[in-house]
């Protein structure tokens, strides 16, 4: 057996889970969906309301989408361990003589997947409902942008369960904590240059922001001229860095709280 | 596979938990789960672990298991360190935990499986070969397509156990594998256990359990853990045996509220559980020697209590544990986690 | 009668007690201010900057106080609505305690009473908190002229929202596998359809038809009213506060004997197909 081919059974049968859910769950789909279309309309109807051009009901619907993988990465990669934990599974993945980045990236790639189909229906939906012109003038670059985005997101996700785990029950709250805030900071409904050029080149190290940004300027290139943080170009090069550091740091994060949690006791709840 | 004659090996063994201050146990902020533990299994032995609760029976397991370090001591297993080399001693175990679950309700009895498989690289196709076969062996042939969260809780520890055996580990370790089922269930996984260990005589399982008959039923060799410390170490059997030359008697007695205080300071008495029922207390009584019963009958009619009944017994594990501990194995801890 | 009145009665206690103890981790400093003051705070800014990068007059648009009130009093909405629907799954699938609490011998509407009543308090620390950041932080200029038709709309629409989320909660119970989302979802919708941000004129007509006839439109109009000196929808306009007012007494008792009635059923049902303990979580 080679390692190779070990490391990719064990992401795809941890990642089988999340997609399976996609269509055995049908109706979550609905909800799932549902819920980021409702908030993407009303700040369509508060930019409406002060006359905004109609690229800014395309930032709200862009938003919303993203709001779909920020849940993602929030509720289902850095809370999944710790709730992995409460349900007994951590242990056994633990146990297995598997890699544990090989699990962590089969819980990104399912939940990446999943998400992306909910995140598709938001923009159509919201595209059609609102009559948004989404006209994207260089595709491969647009793509690769959004691949890099969601790479570096869900690297960001991967250390967050680790340091989630090591928050224990507060990490609920931490996830809470990074809803409202993390929506104003990463520019999800606005151009987030309007926060200033400090501000919002330290809210990069969320990779939605640049990533954002970047998809922005793509998407409506004369509005967003005296709105953009940097070039595309470089701010694909930032989000490359924060994706390579961010795997990095989650795969320290993991063995660091394996050997803590080994010490003290902590891999599972106490007296099981 | 590796060559090694003890499956596992402990030298002692050591684990205390440090608690942090609003845990404090009585003023305690330290608690000895595994105190100089030194323990040999052989490969091949279906060895049982006897205790009460909160006697460190999972500490035990959990460390043996690379899922928690000593805080002194060694620990083999197949013959390889768990603290300096655990990812190899990963490749040889599995461990099943009784009263838990494993993966997700979403997923079928059979999928859930798979996952599990694939983590340890069996191949698909292997893979679903074993999970029938061993879904068939535990009575679970019609669930395979049964999603997780419809099935009872007697059937996900089912599921759960053959997750343990699914891998063909060559040293299982089963923690409490019975715990909280009905007996039919119980029964079903201890035949399982068994024949599995007869079809695979060269694999190794150290299961542990607050059931005597569990353990006497079986193990073929048990040791009796208490507080961290292990108090015996043989076949069920043999420590039977070691009692059988003092003389175990059930009592039913009336008109007493505490015997024990009545029998206070009786040098013959090796060891003595009460336990009221209806109005009535029943005694746990190791004796020295039979001829020593006439006078603890005379004293306990000095203190107002009449016999209702009297048997002798053939000594059980239980009466073993009693003559180690002081109690019995099932009486009420102070500890209830 | 009395016994039951008394059994709600020491359900509404219960409840209370129990819903402080859980909320009450609010009062350790690090959760008081995620809860009561960033997440709040970081929402206003969202259209803060919203308003910044378009309006041309900025925070000084007449809209803005509007909006700015209007997202404040929403934090109710979310809170209690969808706060004591969401209790419901909670206690059941993280506490496992659904089942305790129903058969210990109280009334399970008193305890969803109580329950929201601790949410109403909590959620008020939090709109305090929001409202003092608009006044001193964005210049938003309240006025107390009509404190009689604060007091009356506070506390009716209050008890509505605690009426609906009662409502909303019973619903939950029954729709096992989505009651999570369910209080989301409402709170959501009610955003949008209550004109909380916009004027209600721009939504296309079935929605604006549908905000309308909603009980926190009624509720965020009297509130603007009574603090701003004038209301945001130009449909409700022609209403007089005491014509408002009225409206939501009318809507709050609704509430409540809807409340009453679903929760009756849907714990009927719930006990009947073992809902109370069930746990879909996976
Ligand atoms: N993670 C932990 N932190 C603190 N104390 C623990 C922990 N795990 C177990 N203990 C304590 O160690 C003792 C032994 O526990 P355990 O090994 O679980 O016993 P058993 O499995 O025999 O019931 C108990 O007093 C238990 O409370
Ligand atoms: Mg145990």
């Amino acid at each position: 057996m080679s390692t190779v081919k070990h490391f990719l059974r064990t992401v795809v049968g941890r990642a089988y889970p999340r997609l399976v859910g996609v269509w055995r769950e049908k109706s979550w789909l609905i909800f799932d969906v549902l819920f980021p279309l409702l908030q993407v309309s009303a700040y369509v109807y508060i930019y409406r309301a002060i006359g905004a051009p109609p690229e800014f009901s395309g930032f709200a619907i862009l938003g919303g989408a993203t709001i779909a993988y920020w849940m993602n990465v929030l509720w289902s990669m850095a809370s999944q361990l710790y709730w992995e934990k409460e349900t007994g599974n951590l242990q056994l993945y633990l146990l297995a003589p598997t890699s544990r980045m090989a699990i962590l990236l089969g819980m990104a790639l399912g939940g990446l997947t999943a998400t992306t189909v909910r995140a598709a229906g938001v923009i159509l939906v919201g595209a059609l409902l609102f009559r948004v012109p989404l006209q994207v003038s260089h595709g491969a670059l647009f793509l690769g942008v959004f691949l890099l985005t969601l790479v570096a997101l869900y690297g960001l996700g991967m250390l967050l369960s680790s340091v989630f785990l090591l928050w224990g029950r507060e990490a609920w709250h931490l996830s809470n904590l990074f809803m409202e805030p993390v929506y104003l900071l990463a520019g999800f409904y606005f151009p987030v240059r309007a926060l200033g050029l400090g501000l919002a080149l330290a809210a990069s190290v969320i990779p939605i922001t640049l990533g954002l940004d970047a998809l922005r300027q793509l998407l409506y290139p004369q509005l967003m001229e005296n709105f953009r943080v940097l070039p595309v170009e470089a701010e694909m090069g930032v989000l490359a860095g924060l994706a390579v550091l961010f795997v990095f740091l989650a795969r320290g994060g993991l063995r660091f709280f394996e050997n803590l949690a080994r010490r003290e006791g902590r891999l599972t709840l106490r007296g099981q | 596979m590796a060559s090694y004659d003890l499956a596992v090996k402990t030298e002692g063994l050591t684990r205390i938990f440090r608690l942090r201050k609003r845990e404090a146990r009585d003023g305690a902020r330290e608690i000895l789960a595994l105190d100089r533990v030194t323990l040999e299994v052989q490969r091949g032995e279906l060895f049982g672990l006897l205790g009460p609760n909160g006697a460190g029976k999972t500490t035990l397991i959990k460390i043996l298991a690379t899922l928690l370090l000593p805080t002194s001591g060694r620990a083999y297993v197949a013959g390889i360190d768990v603290v300096e080399n655990p990812v190899e001693v990963r490749r040889h175990i599995n461990m099943v935990v009784g009263g838990e679950t494993s993966g997700y309700g979403l997923l079928t009895v059979e999928e859930n499986l798979w996952m599990f498989a694939q983590f340890y690289g069996i191949p698909s196709r292997e893979a679903r070969r074993r999970i029938l076969e061993l879904l068939a062996l535990v009575g679970m042939a019609d669930r395979a397509k049964t999603k997780v969260y419809h099935l009872s809780s007697g059937m996900r520890q089912k599921m759960n156990i053959v997750r343990g055996f699914l891998t063909n580990p060559e040293i299982l370790f089963l923690d409490e594998p019975t715990l909280g089922l009905d007996v039919q269930t119980a029964r079903t996984i201890r035949e399982f256990v068994r024949r599995w260990l007869e079809e695979h005589p060269d694999r190794t399982i150290l299961l542990t359990t607050h059931y005597m008959h569990e353990a006497d039923e079986l193990c073929d060799r048990v040791a009796i853990i208490d507080r961290g410390r292990i108090l015996a170490c043989a076949a069920p059997w043999e420590l039977k045996t070691a009692l059988r030359q003092e003389a175990v008697f059930r009592l039913r007695v009336e008109g007493i509220a505490d015997a024990k205080a009545a029998l206070d300071g009786m040098p013959e008495i090796r060891a003595l559980a009460q336990h009221a029922e209806d109005g009535q207390l029943l005694l746990d009584l190791v004796l020295a020697s039979e001829e020593a019963l006439v006078s603890v009958l005379a004293r306990l009619s000095a203190s107002g209590a009449r016999l209702a009944e009297l048997r002798k017994e053939e000594p059980t594990l239980e009466d073993v544990f009693l003559a180690l501990v002081g109690r019995k194995l099932t009486e009420d801890q102070d500890e209830h986690s | 009668m009395m016994r039951r009145l008394r059994e709600a009665w020491q359900g509404i206690k219960v409840g209370t007690w129990l819903g402080w103890q859980i909320e009450s981790n609010w009062t350790e400093p690090f959760l008081f201010a995620i809860y009561a003051v960033i997440k709040p705070v970081a929402g206003v800014l969202i259209l803060v900057v919203m308003y910044l990068v378009v309006a041309k007059d900025g925070l000084a648009n007449p809209l803005f106080p509007h909006v700015f009130l209007g997202t404040t009093f929403y934090l109710y909405v979310v809170n209690v609505l969808s706060g004591v629907s969401w209790t419901v799954v909670d206690d059941r699938e993280h506490y496992g305690m659904l089942k305790y609490v129903y058969l210990a011998p109280m009334h399970f509407y008193g305890y969803l009473l109580g329950r929201g009543m601790a949410k109403t308090l909590l959620a008020t620390l939090s709109v305090l908190v929001t409202l003092l950041f608009g006044v001193v932080g964005l210049g938003v200029r309240l006025s107390l002229d009509d404190p009689k038709l604060l007091v009356g709309a506070l506390l009716l629409g209050l008890a509505s929202l605690a009426f609906y989320g009662i409502l909303l909660a019973g619903v939950s119970l029954l729709i096992a596998r989505h009651g999570w989302v369910v209080g989301d979802v409402v709170a959501g919708g009610l955003y949008l359809l209550c004109g909380t941000a916009f004027p209600l004129s721009l939504l296309p007509w079935p929605l604006r038809a549908l905000g309308l006839g909603l009980p926190p439109t009624h509720w965020l109009e009297a509130l603007r009213r009574a603090l701003l000196g004038s209301g945001l929808h130009s449909e409700l306009s022609r209403l007089t506060s005491a014509q408002l007012l009225l409206i939501l007494v009318a809507t709050t008792a609704l509430g409540g004997a809807l409340s009453v009635g679903i929760v009756g059923v849907a714990e009927r049902i719930a006990v009947r197909r073992g809902l109370l303990d069930m746990q879909t979580m996976y």
